[in-house]
This record gives C-alpha cells, structure tokens and sequence, in this order.
C-alpha cells in the first residue's frame, strides 16, 4: 500500500476531491461547543484560567491549524529553514547532528591554583568548556589586601591580583579546552589583559580556542550590581574591549550580553529578550561610531540566557530570540552576511528555578531544563547550574551531576537527533509568534524612552524587575504558583543532607601574601610610569587596553589599575528609587 | 497609637543579590514599617552608623556570598560598642544551617535563609514589637 493511500482518509487530511473542505476554524468551534464543553461542565477544571508561568498568557484546552491561521503564520516567513533567515529553527543547518554543543561549567573559587586543580579534573571528566567566575573583590575591582575585601577573598570564586595569579589559574590542560569564558565585567580590559599576558608566556596560541568574555557591564546597572563606574564610562570600557579583540583576537567573543542575569532577576522572557537587546544595540551603535560595518561587528555579539521550568515559554523564548535578533540585524542595520544575523546564544538551565528545600529534586529541574534547551536551541555551548547552588558554592559531586545531566539529554533522549522538532507545533508556534511581536513591542517603549543607557539612569529597568519579583514571591507565598519543597509536597523537618562545598580557611592569607609579594618584587618606576599610561588613555580616546596590557606585564595589579579609572571616572551610587529597591 | 516600626535593609560587602532585599522592603512597607534601604557594598561600620543615625528599631542584614560570618557579628558587636545594642539585627541569604546556629550565638536574633515566606518576617517583627521587646 502506498503511503498516499493509506493517509487518505485520516481525519484532518486534504479532503478527496468532490468533497468540500472541511474549514478547521469551524471546526474547533463545533469540538469546542459539542466535545469540550460537556466534558468541562461534567468535571471542571483544575484552575479558574491556565496561564503561562512568567509571561501569564491564557493557555487554551487545545491548538489547531485555526490558531496559525488567525496570526496569519507563514512558514517560510515565521520559520524557514534552520541555518537561514530568520534562522526561527536554528543558527546550524544541521543542528546538533553534526557535533554536539560545547559542554561547560561554571567554577572558580580559591587562589588560581585550586581553581586550576579543579578545573583540570572537569576537562579530564569529558567537559571542554569552562566558565570562570571570580572572586567579588576581583570583580569589584579591589585587591585582595583591600579593607573592603575582607571575608570574601578566594571565596564567591578564584581571586586575581595580579599577572602571576593568572598564571596560576590557566595552568590547564589547553589541548582539551575549546571554550573559555571569563566572567569581569567592570574590570573587563584588564581581566583580558592578564589573560593574554599569561598566555603568551605560557607559549599558548590564543586561537586554539575561544575566550568569550560578557565585557556587558550595562546590564550590571539593571541587576546584579557588580558595576564600579558610572554608565557612560563603563559602556566606553566595554567598547574598547570589543574593537582592540575584534582587531587582535579575531576569534574570541569579546560581549555577550548575559540575558541569564535578567531571567534571574525575575525579568519575564519578553523583557529579557527586550532589555538584552536594547542594551546590545547600545555597544553596537558605540562601536559603529568607532568606523566599523555591522558585517564586522555583529557577529563578534553573543547571548547568554537562562532557561525556567515552563517548558513550552522557555522553548518558544529561545526559537524568538533568534529571529528577533536577526530581524534587528537586517531590518535595523542592514546587515547582510548570515554571521552577522545569526544570534551566537548559550543556552543554560536557569539557577533561580532551583530550590534550597529537597534539593535532590533540582536534578529533576535540571533535566527538564536541559531538554527544553536541546529542543529550543539552546546554542553552540550550554551549561548547568548544580543542584546544590541554592545552598552553597557547588560541591564535588554536583559537578559530575551536572556533567551527566547534559549527556544523558545528548545521548539518551534522541531530542538532539532531528533540529527544531517542536516546529509546527501550534501551540510552540502561536507562542513563538506572539514573544517576538511583544519583544518587539517593549524595544520600542525602551528606544522611546531614549535608549537602553536612559533606562538605566532613570531605573525604569531596575523598578520593572523590581515589579516582578515582588509578584514572583507573592506568588509562592500565596501558592498561586506551585513549587515542589517550598509550597507543594513540603517536609516540615527537612534535614539537609547534602554535601556541603568547604572553602580552605587559609586560601584568603595565601591570596595576601603572594599579592604583598608580587608588589615587593616588581620595579615600582615601571609600574608607575604604566599606570600614568592607562591614566592618559583613559583621559583621553585611546584604546585602554594596549597600555593595560603593558602595566600587567609589569606586575600592576588589578586593584591599582581599577583605581586608575576610579580617579578618571568616578565611581556610581544610585539612589535608593533608582535602584527600584 | 503606637509609633512605626523603622527597620533598615542593608547589603554587607561586596556582594550584591539585591532581590532578597528588594522584596522584603517592599513587604514590609506593605505590612505598614518604614523602610530604609542601605545601598551595595556597605561596611559593618557603615552599618551601625546608618542604624544609629536613621534611629531604626532592627536592622537586616543580606549577604548571599557566603561572607556572612565575618560580617554579620561585627555589626551586633559594632552596635554594642556605640550603645545601641538594644536594635534588634536578623540576617538573611545563602547561610547554611550549622552557620545559623553560630551566628544566634553571637547576637544575631534570627536567621531567614532562602526561601523564606516574607510573611513570616513581617510575623517575626510585629511579634517582637507587640511583645515590648524593642521598647526604649
């Protein structure tokens, strides 16, 4: 029997000729009138009104074709095909049949050397993608030595002070690395310095892999709040990081946008997606000012975003991301090149779904997550959160959990086998469609309102975050929303029993001492004549990075450089409205 | 009638998780208190000074970077040390439970780790205010 024959007569199939077409918008009425609503009239249903997690979009019973017609889907249009404009079902035209996505883990803590130890045992373990976090007096742009730094050196992740720490740090196996992603933004110029300067005195050929670094420090201003100077100057910081990679280290990712850092902060999908976008055009318009094409310069920009519990949101956040991004790309800038309209996103499960209660139950979020990111397409490199975040820095065996949690959606679940499978679902359709009209809506209230930078100074960004992460507690103490351990299945006398990540007392001193060390033994007049260098270029336009480069490599630490700019530009204190607190 | 609480939020430190914060303020106000939000990265002294100079009646500590046990006793000993120790400090954030018990011991009134019911902490205070605790 042919395969023509045997569909013919399914229901929902082409009618045979001489019958009239049966319209399905008519028919989901009748369904709904004759089927449906007995059913419900019979039994009720579990809640007054589905809706969508974060976005609270009604949720109907059921989607048919009569939904894609309504919104007037047009596959070529609204899909195409995966590695084409609008790229809806994917940046790779192959997906991930071709070579799996880049598998990372985020981790750091300690001096460079137990960074390091740690590290080299996840590349031994099968990763080959790692995302270093430092500590927050690294981040803040202090030494370890700094009043202020006192109880949290070597601890929230690895401290670096100065050249030799970084050293330290990279002292990894380089073959097995493909993927290095370093989380500095404020102090972003001189996080990238010290990798250079380590890595050319290692003998390591910086394009035998990829450094991505966020260098977005815009959106530390929205949320997060690990910012030191004032906006302005910090997106004048970030966009030197951007032209001086672009112009020496072609194939290093020198911004993603962190999106993640907004779903974390409690940001609907639509205004992550809007914010995140708003606040990438600002550094592209900054770097087009400085005489570069958007073919140039586009496709040097990456994402990286978080992905929530609500299966069907999350999936249609990640197919919208894409084509709004490419939509801006062609339609505001005129891009032409497929890399510049190709959005480079990774993909994560997202760390604010996971619970400290029960917290073996986040491995079961954890996968989901993971699965919705394969089917969405979650980029070229993903990574987990652990299951034990909510307690603590990650111990040991969250790490191996985390690791086989991404194998076991790669190779035991077949959803990386065929690209974009939940295409032409109606339901992931309609959802898909209506997150790009409603982020393209809020990018217009954003330019309205002057422009990512204007949003940020006015805290209209801050207080709609704030907004919504009063409703989102409001919601689980009120149980409107349910969360299994905190609202739902609750163990009253829940004993911890998890191993906990223990921080050597002493890393903090030995941090110290080799900082006090590296200042005893360097030659100060070059250090000093360095530093009035990277004074002057930050007074001036030059680029900060070429006389930065040249302070480390003379021993100037982070803190000293940091308070360079601190001298030039000042440092940022918004108030309490505009914090939206 | 009796006066309104005054309750100052402060962020210890470098880090800077502000949601916590964010949310209890805006439950508290709710609840009728008077809120007062530090700004990041304060210092213990900057703290006490705060808490001493606004006149709040609790202060509430945050910090989720695991600094917490090196900040948080320095503000009660702090607020001893300026003859304010009568303020009631709670805390909040990543802290685990051994940590919790360490942290009662040296003069911290409550613990509120992740997860926390922001209605508990509105209970919390109103009890201790109603019960006279926190009475000049």
């Amino acid at each position: 029997m042919s395969q023509d024959s045997s569909t013919a007569g399914r229901p929902g199939a082409a009618a045979p000729p001489g019958e009239p077409d049966r319209d399905i918008a008519e028919e989901a009425a009748r369904w709904d009138r004759e089927t449906l609503a007995p059913e419900v009239e019979a039994h009720g249903e579990r809640e007054q009104a589905f809706t969508t997690q974060a976005m609270k979009w009604p949720i109907k019973p059921v989607y048919t074709p009569a939904d894609l017609d309504e919104i007037g889907f047009d596959y070529l249009v609204d899909s195409g095909f995966p590695g084409e404009y609008p790229y809806t079902r994917g940046t790779e035209a192959d997906g991930y049949r071709s070579q799996l996505w880049a598998m990372s883990q985020v981790s750091g803590f300690g001096t460079g050397e137990d960074s390091a130890r740690r590290w080299r045992a996840m590349l031994e373990r099968g990763l080959n993608g790692i995302i270093i976090e430092y500590d927050l007096p690294t981040t803040n742009g202090l030494d370890s030595d700094d009043p202020l730094a006192e109880g949290e050196v070597c601890r929230a992740g690895t401290a670096i002070d100065s050249l030799p720490d970084m050293e330290a740090a990279l002292d990894i196996p380089f073959d097995k690395l493909k993927h290095l992603t370093s989380v500095c933004n404020a102090p972003q110029p001189i996080n990238l310095a010290m990798i250079i300067a380590a890595l050319e005195n290692k003998g390591v050929d910086p394009r035998s892999f990829t450094l991505l670094m966020p260098n977005a420090i815009l959106i530390e201003y929205t949320c997060v709040g690990r910012y030191i100077f004032p906006p302005e100057a910090g997106l004048r910081i970030s966009t030197d990081v951007i032209e001086y990679t672009i112009a020496n280290h072609s194939n290093w990712v020198p911004i993603a946008i962190v999106s993640a850092q907004l779903y974390a902060a409690r940001a609907t999908p639509v205004q992550e997606l809007a914010f995140s976008f708003s606040i990438a055009m600002t550094y592209l318009d900054a770097v087009l000012e400085r005489g570069l094409t958007v073919d140039q310069v586009a496709p040097y920009f990456s994402f990286i975003t978080g992905i929530d519990m609500d299966f069907f949101e999350a999936i249609a956040k990640l197919r919208a991301y894409r084509k709004i991004w490419a939509r801006l790309m062609k339609d505001r800038y005129g891009a032409k090149t497929p890399e510049a309209l190709r959005l480079k996103l990774m993909g994560s499960p997202g760390t604010m779904s996971l619970t400290l209660q029960q917290p073996l139950n986040n491995i079961a979020r954890l996968g989901i997550q993971m699965l919705a990111c394969v089917l969405g397409g979650g980029g070229q490199q993903m990574t987990t959160p652990l299951h034990d975040e909510a307690h603590a820095l990650p111990s040991d065996e969250a790490t191996s959990v985390g690791i086989a949690v991404q194998n076991i959606v790669a190779h035991e679940t077949g959803a990386a086998d065929t690209v974009d499978p939940l295409a032409g679902s109606y339901y992931v359709e309609t959802m898909t469609r209506r997150m790009e009209d409603e982020v393209f809506a809020e990018i217009e209230r954003i330019d309205a309102l002057g422009g990512a930078l204007e949003a940020i100074k006015t805290g209209y960004f801050q207080k709609e975050l704030a907004k919504q992460q009063f409703s989102r507690q409001r919601e689980l103490e009120t149980g409107d929303r349910k969360l299994v351990g905190v609202n739902h299945l609750v163990k009253p006398e829940e004993e911890r029993g998890i191993e906990m990540f223990k921080l050597d007392e002493d890393a903090e001193s030995r941090q110290i001492e080799r900082l006090r060390n590296v200042r005893a033994e360097r030659d100060e007049a070059k250090v000093n004549e360095c530093l009035a260098r990277v004074e002057a270029a930050a007074r001036g336009t030059d680029n900060l990075v070429p006389p930065i480069l040249d302070a480390v490599k003379a021993h100037a630490t982070h803190g000293e450089l940091c308070n360079v700019l601190r001298d030039v530009y000042g440092t940022y204190h918004p108030d309490s409205l505009t914090t939206g607190v | 009638m009796p006066r309104t609480l005054r309750v100052l939020v402060a962020k210890l430190g470098l880090d800077a998780h502000t949601i916590g914060v964010t949310v209890l303020a805006r439950a508290l106000r709710d609840a009728g208190m008077e809120v007062i939000y530090s700004g990041l990265r304060q210092t213990p002294e900057m703290v006490a000074n705060t808490a001493i100079q606004e006149d709040v009646d609790v202060v509430g500590l945050s910090s989720l970077s695991g600094a917490h046990m090196k900040h948080f006793p320095q503000v009660v000993e702090l607020l001893a040390a300026k003859g304010a120790g009568e303020k009631l400090v709670i805390g909040g954030g990543v802290i685990p439970d051994e940590d919790v018990s360490a942290l009662k011991e040296k003069g911290m009134a409550e613990i509120f780790t992740m997860g926390t019911d922001t209605r508990d902490v509105v209970k919390y205070l109103d009890t201790w205010w109603a019960d006279g605790d926190g009475a000049p």
